[in-house]
């Protein structure tokens, strides 16, 4: 495979980790954290250092590894255009800004069935797109530098844009690392024109690519394949021979390359040269027939390879085995999690997925408008007095129930929840046990627009499509 | 036996009976296949195509007053008309609309001012589930009378679920490229695949692609399955046949649950009270009828987290009106506290092809199942 296309590549490139890569614990090898890392692991995906124009910065991020980021340490976000149902929003490649200062007040119409010019929830707020995703403004006399690029926004300001795309940050993020406003993990258009992070390229051999997903970033063969490492070998050490062969390939580096970073090339006992992340040989296991696979870290001793996974979930949450061929996250009870997903149609295509956006359109999936039926639909999951998290990814809320939105801790009837990326999660009334993900599409477009999705650890029939 | 091959990337998985097949096709290895294919007693057949049973007669006699018309778009200018002077407001009408589709409860429907049709022949594809003849059934095309299938009654005059309709169509299409769906069944103790009064119907999840011909639409015998022993248990049922004269019949199975999802569900199904087939046999498929008591609240879940407004526009229909129908023709499984019925009688057109069955203890020793259901996080 990788020797036919890169047999003479000469793998030696610059490169960069956040915090330097760190071996992988016994903990992430053990079966109950295939999925995730402990928060003292230290385990960052290296990138490839790039030229930036100055006050821009590198910040690592909990879910989707390096990202870039103002001189405030705020996450860099780009708005690729896509086309959704009725017509095409967001940024083209190499041009101007469509998110504009134009104030926001009515739907477009581009998410069928609904016609345009429904007046949206906060049309007598004045909200623009530009508040909402400010642009990143370059100072006067900027120079263009590599893949960093300047675009004229309406008012004359120069925006900087990277790889053609204009950059914004959100007004969610507050700190840096925080990655509110959008994840790299594939959005389809019908779930709306998402932001996505911009970052710097993984620093992996050519062969290679890292895929986003609900549990970090997944190292996979350039089309998609796991690649798995073996509690067998030693470091740098492939001891799969014979019978070990014929379930498992070893993963093929070229004959004429150097070591970098995390990567390094062995001499498997065969005689060919052989990929190693961080000490661990690297394979593909002959039997996965579907991309993205988790089927091989069935194999005992086996384990999937993430540059970074993302850190331990609360103690308060289990895995389950779910009937639709795959695992869920799920609380305690093993009822699955469910995220909630929207997105305005306004041209600016905002998210409606928080508890500070407006209400109404969750409301109106979970209860038909009546916050008590809510509730009932798609409980919060209460978090445990004193509950905490060691993963930034996951906090507790103070929520009213009755409004959605966030309350003082003092406030009658509040509600401590628990969170994810900043907002609630929940469970559905509908799951009666565990493993079961009725809740799954409840809302609409198979709830990727305005509804609920289940939190995905592994789908076999799906490719392991992570939701957003 | 089957054997897992696999080449040197991994990426191709092949299996010598698949080979067979392949060979098969060419017409000159035929005789090379096992036969007969019901060895020892047993033959597996996988889901190929599977549409509602909806008795479409040409020029849709059974449809006087026409199609419904009852879409996403019609429900939003009913209630909601562009001319009425108000302004229209995302939470007022879209919302409106969008909780009326995921909260409808009762047979009262909402937008009664919109005509809703019911199929009006008097013949029908379906089963007789109860062995009765009642003044609500149907006959079949071939005469057979007592035939339930209330379900056509419901959603016999809606675009979308007849000949070519979107549902009709896409249904089967994710039924065939979604893994999730696939579904089979295998009978054991067989001594003859025309006649033999006592065999065992056993129903399974597979785990693999089907087995098409060279034009990739099409479907033929001689491919495999392993079955889903992990996941797929909720999907696994057991219940005794016969088959008289190249016909399967069984008995009813008490619930049987069967995938039916798109793609980017997780999970959706129809529950089935009392399924029962009735299958023409063949060495390379079984083809006829399955039928039984659907589960209305389920059937109304999954067509809501199935299909977007949208797609139910295409359709010509909308959850919330189907659901109305469906609970004001249910048939069957009445509530024991309100004495409503839970279920309506119903018929799934099928084709099955045959296909080698491979379980746990014959699959070739590749991955090994965790065993873990369920774990506690440990941080």
């Amino acid at each position: 495979m990788y020797l036919n296309k890169f047999l003479a590549v000469i793998y030696v490139v610059a490169s960069a980790s956040v915090v330097s890569a760190a071996s992988s614990t016994a903990a992430e090898a053990s079966d109950d954290m295939k999925y995730w890392q402990s928060a003292d692991s230290g385990a960052q995906e290296a990138y490839l250092e790039e030229e930036v124009p100055p006050g821009i910065q590198v910040v690592a991020t909990a879910l989707d590894g390096p990202v870039y980021a103002n001189s405030e340490g705020k996450t860099l976000y780009t708005w690729p255009l896509i086309a959704l149902r009725n017509g095409s929003t967001g940024d083209r490649k190499d041009g101007p800004s469509n998110c504009t200062d134009e104030v926001l007040r009515t739907e477009i119409g581009f998410m069928s069935p609904y016609p345009a010019g429904l007046v949206l929830p906060y049309a007598d707020q004045g909200i623009t797109c530009a508040q909402v995703w400010p642009p990143v403004l370059a100072p006067e006399g900027a120079e263009e530098v590599g893949k960093w690029t300047l675009v004229e926004r309406e008012n004359g300001a120069m925006q900087w844009a990277y790889d053609g795309f204009p950059l914004y940050t959100s007004d969610l993020d507050k700190q840096p690392g925080d990655v509110l406003g959008g994840t790299k993990i594939n959005s389809g258009g019908d779930g709306g024109v998402v932001r996505v992070p911009a970052g710097p390229p993984a620093d992996i051999p050519p062969g290679f690519d890292v895929i986003s997903s609900t549990t970090g970033r997944l190292l996979v063969s350039e089309n998609e394949y796991s690649v798995y490492t073996w509690d067998g070998d030693e470091n740098n050490v492939s001891n799969c021979v014979a019978e070990c062969l014929v379930d498992w390939t070893p993963v093929r580096a070229p004959q004429i390359t150097a070591d970098s970073g995390d990567w390094t090339i062995i001499r498997h006992p065969s005689g060919i040269n052989q990929w190693a992340f961080r000490g661990r040989p690297l394979y593909t296991h002959n039997n996965d027939t579907r991309s993205r696979s988790f089927d091989g870290s069935d194999v005992p001793g086996w384990h999937n390879v993430y540059t970074q996974r993302a850190v331990t979930p609360p103690a308060e949450f289990t895995v389950q085995d779910a009937a639709f061929g795959g695992q869920v996250l799920a609380d305690s009870r093993g009822r699955t999690i469910y995220l909630y997903n929207c997105r305005d149609d306004s041209i600016a295509q905002l998210a409606c997925d928080h508890p500070n956006s407006p209400q109404e359109y969750r409301m109106a999936i979970c209860g038909d408008g009546d916050p008590e039926v809510c509730q009932e639909t798609f409980p919060y999951v209460v978090a445990e007095p004193d509950a905490k998290s060691e993963s930034s990814l996951w906090s507790v809320m103070v929520i009213n129930p009755n409004t959605g939105r966030p309350a003082a801790s003092n406030e009658d009837g509040a509600l401590h929840v628990w969170a994810y990326r900043n907002r609630p999660v929940y469970t559905y009334s509908g799951d009666k046990e565990p493993g079961v993900t009725n809740g799954d599409g409840f809302g609409e477009f198979i709830g990727t627009r305005n509804g609920y999705k289940a939190f995905v650890l592994r789908d076999i029939f799906q490719n392991n499509e992570f939701r957003r | 036996m089957a054997h897992i091959l696999s080449d040197i990337t991994g990426r191709h998985v092949f299996s010598l009976t698949l080979l067979g097949s392949m060979l098969a096709m060419t017409g000159i290895a035929e005789a090379e296949l096992p036969q007969p294919y019901h060895k020892d007693g047993r033959i597996g057949y996988v889901l190929t195509e599977r549409h509602w049973a909806i008795y479409e007669t040409e020029g849709a006699t059974e449809c006087p007053q026409g199609m419904n018309s009852r879409g996403s778009r019609d429900l939003f200018a009913e209630r909601f008309p562009e001319d009425s002077g108000v302004e229209r407001t995302v939470v007022d009408t879209r919302l409106q609309l969008e909780g009326y589709q995921f909260h409808t409860k009762t047979s009262e429907d909402e937008y009664k001012s919109l005509p809703y049709y019911e199929a009006q022949s008097s013949v029908s594809y379906g089963l007789n589930l109860d062995g009765k003849v009642d003044d609500n059934d149907f006959t079949s095309p071939d005469g057979e009378e007592g035939i339930d299938n209330q379900l056509y009654r419901a959603l016999g005059c809606i675009a979308g679920y007849r000949d070519d309709g979107p549902y009709w169509f896409f249904e089967n299409d994710f039924m065939i490229n979604n893994g999730y769906n696939r579904w089979m069944i295998e009978l054991s103790g067989v001594d003859d695949l025309v006649n033999d009064d006592d065999v065992t119907v056993k129903t399974y999840r597979g785990l693999d692609p089907l087995f098409t011909d060279a034009t990739g639409e099409g479907f033929v015998a001689g491919g495999t399955q392993r079955v889903d022993t992990r996941w797929g248990k909720s999907f696994m049922e057991e219940v005794q046949g016969r088959i008289v004269d190249g016909v399967l019949m069984t008995d009813p199975i008490e619930q049987a649950k069967i995938p039916w999802s798109q793609p980017g569900v997780s999970g959706g199904y129809h529950l089935f009270n009392g399924l029962q087939f009735n299958l023409n046999l063949t060495s390379q498929e079984a083809k006829g009828l399955m039928g039984g008591y659907v589960d209305v609240d389920q059937f109304n879940h999954r067509f809501r987290t199935n299909w977007a407004m949208h797609h139910q526009n295409y359709g010509q229909s909308a959850s919330g009106s189907e659901y109305s129908a469906l609970r004001r023709l249910a048939d069957g499984y009445p509530d024991p506290e309100t004495g409503a019925n839970t279920a309506i009688s119903s018929a799934v057109e099928v084709t099955l092809t045959q296909v080698y069955i491979v379980h746990p203890d014959e699959q070739a020793v590749t991955s090994q199942e965790t065993g873990t259901q369920g774990f506690q996080i440990d941080p």
